[in-house]
């Protein structure tokens, strides 16, 4: 009798935590459906923008340790898209592909700009802007490897980030020139470095941009590049003013060529 | 609006139920296996702990603090990062079974020492006057009467085991955890990967937690 009573309370726990989560996600976000730009209002009354970053991406974003700023192309994006929506500054707070979903789903963060690839799946979840930067994937791999092109990796490690759209575009591509690999997804760029100096994973494969940042002299990128990926700023579905005002945003810096000179500033093209 | 927790997204996650099928095979495996590790390494330096030779005291003490007052997450990330650069490349697999079997067998000795130390002396003291050696003494008399009572909180390092061979996540160890982050930071539906990865835990630990009790009740310590 007691095993049976047992065996119920977990079933009856397991049930209630299922149904307990579902059903706080919908009441979690009523207020912000109404009106077009209320969600942007709310924001400019705040004052303060809220842009989730990368903080281990130079160039893109990155917290650098000597001055303790976060500096780079997304949070000048960041900055651009707060001076149209009127706000007097941003508070920009460090995401990972782990945290970056969970964080605009709670609302703290208002938007994430941080090499986000757009696709079709994640648009279900959120709202995507245009693309603001395409780049192709790439491969680092060590120069005494002695591996030249995608066909070389054949029976090799690729390490990946926790974001898989660069492992899909590998495999597809690995399949055509006829090269077995394996991936391993780590959860931040550093880790997959520190994988590839241990000798753990034969090649660092994320976005071409990115991998510039982690180039060093021991260390060569490939000149194979492949599937472009498209990166957005991602919000809230629900908060479609403020999608609507980032797209203008990054149309605008478009057409005045703004766009340009910030990639080029940056230097990642 | 789209919640973390939308439909369409368990959809998808029992679609993929493969991946986490894996996942669980690769957690119970290595747990297993840790958990043959941790008893072998916690009942040895367990013994040696209890025994009356300084040497052996030191050492299994050394073992017990130096493994006891680091993080796991820093032992296995030396394990997997930092032998290679000694020349030792173990597979991911070995890493966790090492990695959290050796964490956790200091912890397994403790608990062997106490429940050695909690047998009378005098016990060790009539058989040694039998003509017992150490180990047969141990063997035959001690531990037999200690396991009653270390049993109980044995269990109860194993369910911890289980949940700590989660750190394996970290080095692309494809546990359980690892396919949870793997699947859901593709397609971001973090929701239903979570809740359900942890009840997989759950379902894992849940009998061991209920064995101990039963077990604690057996041995007569009162909860």
């Amino acid at each position: 009798m007691k095993k049976v009573g047992i065996v119920l309370t977990s079933l009856l726990l397991m049930v209630g935590l299922v149904s307990g989560c579902g059903s706080t996600a919908p009441a979690a976000t009523p207020g912000a459906t109404t009106g077009q730009s209320t969600d942007v209002k709310a924001i400019k009354d705040k004052g303060v923008l809220k842009v989730g970053v990368k903080v281990d991406v130079p160039k893109f974003g990155y917290k650098d340790p000597k001055t303790g700023k976060t500096e780079g192309f997304e949070i000048d994006l960041a900055n651009a898209i707060s001076k149209k929506i009127g706000t007097e500054k941003i508070e920009t707070s460090a995401v990972t592909a782990k945290t970056r979903g969970p964080l605009l789903d709670s609302g703290d963060v208002d938007l994430v700009i941080a090499t986000f690839t757009v696709t079709d799946e994640r648009k279900k979840s959120y709202n995507f802007s245009d693309a603001y930067f395409t780049d192709g994937v790439r491969l680092l791999v060590k120069k005494s490897a002695g591996i030249n092109s995608l066909k070389d990796l054949d029976g090799k490690k690729i390490g990946v980030a926790q974001s898989a759209t660069s492992k899909k575009a590998i495999q597809e591509q690995a399949d055509k020139v006829g090269a077995k690999v394996t991936f391993l997804e780590f959860a931040t760029y550093p880790e997959i470095k520190t994988a590839l100096d241990s000798g753990r994973v034969d090649c660092f494969s994320v976005d071409g941009a990115i991998l510039l940042g982690y180039l060093d002299d021991s260390t060569t990128i490939l000149a194979d590049s492949f599937s472009p990926q498209d990166y957005g700023v991602a919000s809230k579905k629900g908060n479609d003013g403020l999608a609507k005002v980032v797209n203008e945003t990054i149309a605008d810096l478009k057409k005045s060529g703004e766009l340009n000179k910030m990639i080029q500033k940056w230097g990642i093209k | 609006m789209v919640g973390p927790f939308a439909w369409f997204k368990w959809e998808a996650l029992f679609r993929d139920w493969t991946v986490f099928a894996e996942g669980l095979k690769m957690t119970i495996t290595v747990s297993v296996l840790a958990l043959t590790l941790a008893l072998i390494l916690g009942i040895v330096f367990g013994v040696l702990g209890a025994s009356q030779w300084t040497i052996a005291k030191v050492v299994s003490r050394v073992y017990v603090e130096f493994i006891q007052n680091t993080p796991l997450v820093i032992q296995v990330f030396f394990l997997y990062h930092g032998l290679p650069y000694m020349g030792v490349m173990l597979p991911v697999f070995v890493v966790g079974v090492v990695g959290v079997g050796v964490y956790h067998g200091a912890y397994i000795a403790e608990v062997v020492r106490a429940g050695i130390s909690s047998i009378h002396r005098g016990q060790m003291e009539a058989a040694l006057s039998q003509g017992f050696s150490f180990w047969g003494a141990m063997r035959h008399i001690i531990l037999p009467q200690a396991s009653r009572i270390v049993l109980p909180p044995l269990t109860n390092q194993a369910v911890n085991l289980i949940k700590n061979t989660s750190v394996l996540a970290m080095v692309a160890g494809g546990d359980l955890m690892y396919r949870a982050d793997s699947w859901s930071s593709d397609n971001i539906y973090y929701g239903p990967a979570y809740v359900v990865v942890g009840l997989l835990y759950l379902l894992l630990c849940l009998p061991l937690a209920t064995l101990t009790r039963r077990l604690e009740r057996k041995a007569g310590v009162s909860t």
